[in-house]
């Protein structure tokens, strides 16, 4: 497989003055897209994840059902996490069993199987720094390997101040529908995820901005499949790594 | 027994010619095998070194002596005090130091896993495929659920007392899905592509394909998969409020189960496209997944995605339901992941294969139990056994699949199917074949 093509993308960013910046299409949460059950129930990462996923699917013209799913976070349910680990700490501590498989790093992928009735296989993976360009590795190898198509969601909920001070803010996730191969019309076509120099890296604003939400490692992929592009490469992490793709939008 | 493949040393997804063998289903599976996706094959590839430690004790040796003794390992806690009664699979040993300049990852997690890669010959031969590849070359996917939260926990207690977290808490190096894969990478000097994967208690068998994903792709000449997971406060009560621990030594797949136990462990595995210089080894053949698409902690009734996983993991090998020679169930001894499981065995093998669960013996160690239930099977497959299934007295009415409840020592499996179902009805079925 030479190539993968990106059949649709969807961006949610629920604070709006990031929003209002960014140099792709982005969303609020969509409450639409989160089945009535699960609203109450469900965390901002898993919300924000169903959100871009779910414009993404559209913007594919993609049923969810039928794709396999890699679901990415370098935190996960942090904010559930929190909350438990706060009652741990108590002498009486009770934790809810509701809360406590909604900790999982895989909620947010497992409650999307079971909204969309989806039975592919659904991963959930973290990389810190590195998690957008392992998602697209895992994305890349699962494509090449089994061909067919699937989505990619990267995202992260704001985490808690005292956790990590000054990292894990905006709130962010990003959605990618991918097919093995060339395919016509496509957003665009993506080659194989490979390490470059540094240099070749995120601005320094961007890097600054992804050093404290790493999920935002999506950003320069996001911004060139909405103003196209050009055999030129692209880094798909904020980190040392070095992680990028080339992208095409005329192979 | 003849391979199925016809691919060359360098095994690449590009030089499978083989036709896939479909697996034979039961005719009540027709409605599964039209939603089911296409399997196109994957290379088989060679595990050329594992090693596990557990509540067993700190090596392989140490963990096939208690399979074939079938003593439970499960024993009261001992790292922190709880407000119920149950039993354990602890790693009782010291755990070596992590060094100064990576202190910053030091956690219960990481230790565990270091004591894995320094125990018998491990460490060198990561090494030698290092220099024999390249470090760039050499990637590494480890399967975890809760990674270093133990040590997050013990923060926490700080955090209530003082209102700030301690000075040497580092939330991204030791309490996140990656935390302990990014503290190998550095230890080990990989340069690799290296990720976490955190699906609950399928991890560390998603790993398993993940890395096999990795040398189809050529993106790696060798695969470094861990498996670890350490006890904590948090799944102890999170299953305890699940009314899912039990009192009591576990016992799977039997009618007086009272419930799962809770244990820890790491396992590695190093994983190498198949050449000339490891026919020796066993083979990792394949890795079914599946989504349940049913609930968050419960298994679809009729294990409908369990059957899929084992379908697909079949289908990926171009193996039939018949060449398998023992299932290791996930057999958590939950009454419904029982039940569920041995419906969906009974459903896609028309004649199923002798099955065990080993839970009983060295508890469910959740994230790392993929990884640490293949070295179990690849010990079958070496050392010629059958596992048994610790605790198991009274067999389930309802549990239709052959459960053997001793070990065998005179049935030598060549191929070996291993489960690995979690929460959000995640499941990953592992194919294991003898060299």
């Amino acid at each position: 497989m030479e190539w993968m093509s990106l059949l649709g993308f969807g961006a949610c960013v629920p604070d709006p003055s990031f929003r209002a910046g960014l140099p792709f299409p982005a969303f609020d949460i969509n409450r639409d897209a989160i089945p009535p059950l699960l609203r109450r129930r469900t965390s901002q990462a898993t919300q924000i994840a169903f959100s871009a996923a779910t414009v993404a699917c559209s913007q594919a013209c993609r049923r969810p059902a039928a794709l396999p799913s890699i679901f990415a976070s370098v935190v996960g349910e942090i904010q559930t996490t929190d909350l438990l680990c706060i009652e741990l700490a108590k002498p009486e501590g009770l934790i809810s069993p509701s809360s406590f498989h909604n900790s999982v790093q895989n909620t947010a992928s497992g409650y999307w199987s079971i909204a969309q009735q989806c039975i592919h296989p659904a991963s959930a993976l973290a990389a810190g720094c590195d998690t957008f360009a392992m998602a697209l590795l895992e994305a890349w190898c699962q494509l090449a390997c089994q061909g067919s198509e699937l989505l990619l969601v990267c995202y992260d909920e704001t985490w808690p101040e005292y956790l990590a001070p000054g990292r894990g803010e905006p709130a962010f996730a990003s959605a990618l529908v991918l097919a093995a191969g060339v395919v016509e019309d496509s957003l665009l076509h993506i080659g194989r995820p490979h390490r470059g120099c540094k240099s070749e890296g995120f601005q320094p604003v961007l890097a600054s901005l992804a050093a404290k939400m790493p999920v935002l490692g999506a950003m320069p992929l996001l911004s060139l499949a909405t103003t196209g592009g050009d055999g030129q490469n692209v880094p798909i992490s904020p980190a040392a790594s070095g992680w990028q793709v080339k992208v095409s939008t005329c192979v | 027994m003849a391979r199925k493949f016809n691919c060359n040393c360098f095994g690449r997804v590009e030089e499978v010619t083989s036709k896939l063998k479909v697996a034979r289903l039961n005719v009540q599976l027709t409605e599964l095998e039209i939603t089911m996706p296409t399997c196109p094959p994957i290379p088989p590839v060679a595990i050329t070194a594992y090693q596990c430690v557990s509540a067993a004790g700190d090596d392989v040796e140490a963990l096939l002596q208690s399979l074939i003794a079938n003593q439970s390992c499960l024993k009261p806690l001992r790292l922190f005090d709880i407000p119920f009664e149950t039993v354990v699979g602890e790693v009782a040993s010291s755990l070596p130091d992590i060094r100064t300049s990576l202190k910053a990852y030091d956690c219960r997690n990481a230790r565990l896993a270091l004591k894995a890669l320094e125990t018998g010959n491990f460490r060198a031969d990561v090494e030698y495929a290092m220099a024999r590849y390249g470090v760039g070359r050499v990637g590494l996917v480890l399967g975890t659920s809760t990674s270093g939260i133990y040590n997050t926990e013990n923060a926490y207690a700080h955090l209530l007392r003082d209102r700030s977290m301690p000075g040497n808490f580092h939330f991204q190096q030791t309490q996140t899905a990656q935390a302990t894969a990014e503290f190998l990478q550095l230890e080990l000097g990989l340069r690799g592509p290296w990720y976490g994967i955190s699906t609950a208690c399928s991890s560390s068998a998603k790993a398993l394909g993940a890395a096999q994903r990795l040398l189809a792709a050529d993106m790696c000449d060798a695969v470094l998969v861990a498996g670890v997971d350490s006890l904590c406060r948090l799944t102890l009560h999170g299953f305890h409020s699940l009314q899912l621990v039990s009192p009591m030594a576990c016992r799977p797949m039997d009618i007086d189960r009272q419930g799962i136990s809770i244990g820890e462990g790491a396992a590695l595995l190093l994983l190498e496209r198949l050449s000339q210089d490891n026919a020796k080894h066993p083979r990792l053949l394949a890795v079914g997944e599946s989504s349940d698409a049913y609930h968050m902690s419960a298994p679809h009734p009729e294990g409908a995605g369990a059957v899929s996983s084992m379908d697909m993991a079949l289908r990926l090998a171009g193996r039939a339901v018949d060449e398998v020679d023992y299932i290791n169930l996930h057999a958590t001894a939950s009454t419904l992941n029982d039940q569920a499981e041995a419906k969906a065995v009974a459903r896609l093998f028309p004649n199923p294969p002798p099955c065990s669960g080993v839970k009983g013996l060295l508890g469910h160690t959740l994230g790392a139990v993929g990884a640490v239930e293949s070295v179990i099977s690849l010990l079958a497959l070496q050392r010629g056994f059958l596992p048994g299934t610790c605790g198991l007295q009274h067999p389930d009415p309802q549990c239709y699949c052959p459960v053997i409840s001793a070990p065998r020592l005179d049935l030598h499996p060549r191929l070996v199917l291993s489960n690995a179902f979690g929460f959000g009805g995640n499941n990953a079925s592992v194919l294991l074949e003898a060299a």
